[in-house]
């Protein structure tokens, strides 16, 4: 079953770089997520603790449910256009993503030794979600397109850390959960302002503000 | 449990941290009777609270410096008396120069700071204890590379806050404006202080273990006092021409002590301990006659508003109580006997001489160019005062406002007569200052003290003659009649400020004599009416900070123009950013094969 929450996750992530729309980058995030939630319920299960229960739930509540919905609202208030605007076009960014990936494994592959295959696999995905989603911060235009590229790199980061045995503290991952909503909200608040003043959230053109 | 600070060691009274205690509150009484009478008028209040109170903590910070036992607090002290005087610069917060003046000292004392952190840490690594005694032990026992190593950055350090050339910079700025007793101060024993660490961490805990460190210094020594004053005689600002001659007299101290390094090391302890013992002697007289033209120098700025000589002169007939405390304190420094600076020069000599027979070849060679070198420094000192004394208080007035000086209030004339009294008495009790000298040398240099036949004759004698033949020249030459005539002036009308000579015109021959290191140029413009009348001709010359222009700036630059080529890589663009991360993450996991 973890097996198959991981590839799922793989090809999830693969195909951000291939979406080009903003609800669909945003989809994308919410199953992400969702896979990951599921991957938490089942070592929940597995290790029957139920402070894992609690941060399923966090999960799903949060990265499933309230931050994919704060966007769909932020996307139809701006009421801008739902294209990302793309530096590289999706080939070449499906190539960069799988160039990571077999870095990531090759990462993976040289910090764990080999009979681990779960957590070897485990960690290559994560790190491949970490990369993949500051590649889509870099070859993205849209403002929104970097939120959503740190969400999924947490994501990552949030998978490496339960290949970490007994996982990390439970007040750390509490308290990464509300500095996820809070950025969120600042975020969400600051592209709303940057829309509002410049009437776009196009990055690139941001740079002409430097002193 | 190893205590960092042991309360037992934290306060070592030997006769050589009595010595600078007593040099220390020597300066600083007059310096803050002074004060009441210099700070009044202008700051009022809570300004004139907070700098006397500041004033107190930097004098206890130095006085409590030189007392402690311990490496660790006198970090922390040294730090300390160093941030009290930064803000003592900046006394007069609102100009400009001031500001920078203080920013740059701040700037190269932390950097002197930074060595000298570093060198302590490196003992306590192998002492395991702040304590001078076990840092001393343990000093024994390292290689001779880390013991060379040390010694550089103790110079270094020290020498920052000693301003041993060509660590300079910072004293002709900070020193003009820092109001003058604090001038005094600074000069009169801050900048002592380093070199009490000097001695104090070379000599007694590190241990002379080469020649070349005590060459080392007293090369120094000599390029610091030539340099020193050959750019005092050339400055045109009062106070900044006393910094100059700090520079110089620092050099001279250190010629001394970089003396008895070398015959510690040559095994002549005895010899090392006479050398030593005119170095302090000669440190104390700095103290006390720089202090002294400090404050000279202050009542002048308070009676007249300006420091510029070309716009002094004529001062002695309004604040003749300044001029001659001015002159007590140029006699001095310019080593005229039977004042102080008389006899410590003559000791460093004498220490040199007999030096210079007891070691054999190429050394004695050395130390007989180092005397020639003190005396070519006695020479242009002696030259730099009368220009600074004679431009000053002499001949007409060359502006309004220096014929409108005012003599300087009571509080702050007592302070510049103690000090001149201190000048006139430690040159008159020499041979009684030499003896208590004598001791603390000795047990620096752990040797005998070297007996007071140095210094057999009686300046005493000297004094009475010299007065009772200038009064007797008096009284008979001028006695009967004075005839009041117009002054010749070549043929002109009258005679007024503008035949005088200015202090630029006076330096001048130096100027050209040193032309080699002083690089003048000259600017002349010509303002015409028409082709035929030139209507006033412009005149202006400069000479050439070799340090500042080839040393700093050459260094500063190179730190710009790295600073421009690196620039580049902030775009401003986010984008490029995340790829920085990116490109790192990916380098990062790339390496992780490599580790």
């Amino acid at each position: 079953m973890a097996w198959l929450l991981l590839f799922a996750i793989l090809l999830i992530t693969t195909e951000t770089a291939l979406v080009s729309r903003f609800p669909a980058l945003l989809r994308n995030f919410r199953y992400q997520s969702l896979c990951l939630a599921l991957l938490t319920l089942l070592a929940a299960e597995r290790e029957a603790s139920p402070e894992l229960y609690v941060i399923a739930g966090l999960l799903f509540g949060l990265k499933v449910l309230l931050i994919p919905h704060l966007f769909d609202v932020l996307i139809k208030r701006i009421g801008a256009s739902e294209q990302v605007g793309l530096f590289l076009n999706t080939q070449v960014s499906l190539l960069l993503a799988g160039a990571l990936g077999l870095l990531a494994w090759a990462f993976a592959g040289a910090l764990i030794a080999a009979p681990a295959y779960l957590t070897q696999a485990t960690l290559g995905i994560a790190c491949y979600i970490t990369l993949t989603g500051i590649l889509l911060m870099v070859t993205r235009v849209k403002a929104l397109a970097q939120v959503i590229g740190l969400l999924l790199t947490e994501n990552g980061v949030f998978l490496a850390a339960t290949i970490i045995p007994g996982g990390m503290p439970f007040f750390v991952e509490i308290a990464l959960f509300f500095d996820i909503l809070v950025s969120v909200m600042i975020f969400g608040l600051f592209i709303y302002r940057i829309n509002a003043i410049f009437t776009h959230i196009d990055v690139s053109k941001l740079a002409g503000l430097k002193g | 449990m190893n205590l960092l600070i042991n309360i037992n060691s934290l306060v070592v009274l030997d006769p050589f941290a009595l010595f600078f205690l007593t040099v220390i509150l020597l300066i600083s009484f007059p310096a803050l009777v002074y004060s009441l009478g210099y700070l009044q008028p202008k700051y009022s209040g809570a300004k004139l609270l907070t700098t006397q109170l500041t004033t107190v903590a930097f004098i206890l910070s130095m006085a409590l410096l030189v007392i402690v036992g311990n490496a660790l607090v006198f970090l922390i002290v040294w730090e300390l008396m160093t941030l009290l005087s930064y803000l003592l610069i900046l006394t007069d917060s609102e100009s400009d120069a001031a500001v920078n003046a203080a920013s740059l000292y701040i700037i190269m004392t932390h950097c002197g700071t930074a060595f000298l952190t570093a060198a302590i840490f490196l003992i306590y690594r192998h002492s395991g204890s702040f304590d001078l005694p076990a840092m001393a032990a343990a000093c024994q026992t390292m290689s001779p590379l880390l013991r060379n190593t040390l010694f550089f950055f103790f110079l270094i350090g020290f020498g920052t806050k000693a301003g041993v050339v060509p660590l300079h910079l910072w004293l002709p700025y900070a020193h003009p404006q820092a109001p003058s007793h604090i001038s005094s101060l600074m000069s009169g024993v801050m900048i002592k202080t380093a070199l009490y660490g000097l001695i104090r961490f070379v000599f007694l805990v590190l241990g002379i273990s080469s020649l070349w460190w005590g060459i080392t210094v007293l090369t120094l020594g000599i390029i610091s006092a030539l340099i020193g004053i050959i750019y005092a005689l050339m400055d045109k600002q009062l106070k900044r021409l006393l910094a100059y001659s700090s520079v110089e007299n620092i050099g001279l101290i250190l010629l001394g002590i970089g003396l008895a390094m070398i015959l510690t090391r040559l095994n002549l302890p005895g010899l090392a301990a006479l050398a030593l013992t005119a170095a302090l002697y000669h440190l104390l007289n700095h103290a006390v006659f720089k202090g002294l033209l400090f404050l000279c120098a202050g009542s002048v700025q308070k009676g007249t508003g300006t420091l510029n000589l070309e716009k002094l002169g004529g001062l002695i007939k309004t604040m003749p109580w300044t001029a001659g405390f001015f002159l007590v304190g140029a006699m001095g420094i310019s080593a005229l006997p039977p004042l102080n600076g008389f006899v410590s020069e003559w000791l460093l000599l004498q220490a040199l001489f007999t030096g210079g027979q007891s070691v054999p070849g190429l050394p004695a060679l050395y130390l007989a160019l180092a005397a020639a070198a003190i005396a070519l420094t006695g020479g242009l000192t002696a030259a730099c005062f009368v220009k600074a004394f004679g431009i000053t208080f002499l001949a007409l007035p060359r502006s309004q406002e220096a014929a409108e000086a005012r003599e300087a209030p009571r509080t702050m004339i007592f302070g510049m007569a103690f000090l001149a009294a201190a000048v006139v008495c430690l040159g008159l009790l020499g041979p009684t200052v030499f003896n208590v000298l004598a001791t603390v040398a000795g047990s620096i240099c752990r040797a005998a003290p070297p007996p007071a036949a140095f210094l057999s004759s009686d300046l005493t004698i000297c004094f009475v003659l010299a007065l009772g033949s200038g009064l007797a020249i008096g009284h008979f030459s001028n006695g009967q009649k004075v005839r009041v005539g117009r002054t010749w002036a070549c043929g002109y009308y009258e005679t007024g400020s503008r035949n005088e000579y200015t202090a630029t015109a006076f330096s001048k021959p130096f100027r050209i004599a040193f032309s080699f290191f002083l690089l003048p140029f000259r600017k002349t413009e010509k303002v015409k009416d028409s082709f035929y009348h030139v209507k006033s001709f412009v005149y202006e010359t400069y000479t050439t900070k070799i340090f500042k222009e080839y040393l700093y700036d050459a260094g500063l630059g190179l730190v710009l123009r790295g600073a421009r080529f690196f620039k580049r890589a902030q775009a401003g663009s986010i984008h490029l950013y995340l790829s920085y991360i990116l490109a790192t993450l990916v380098l990062l996991a790339l390496l992780v094969r490599a580790f």
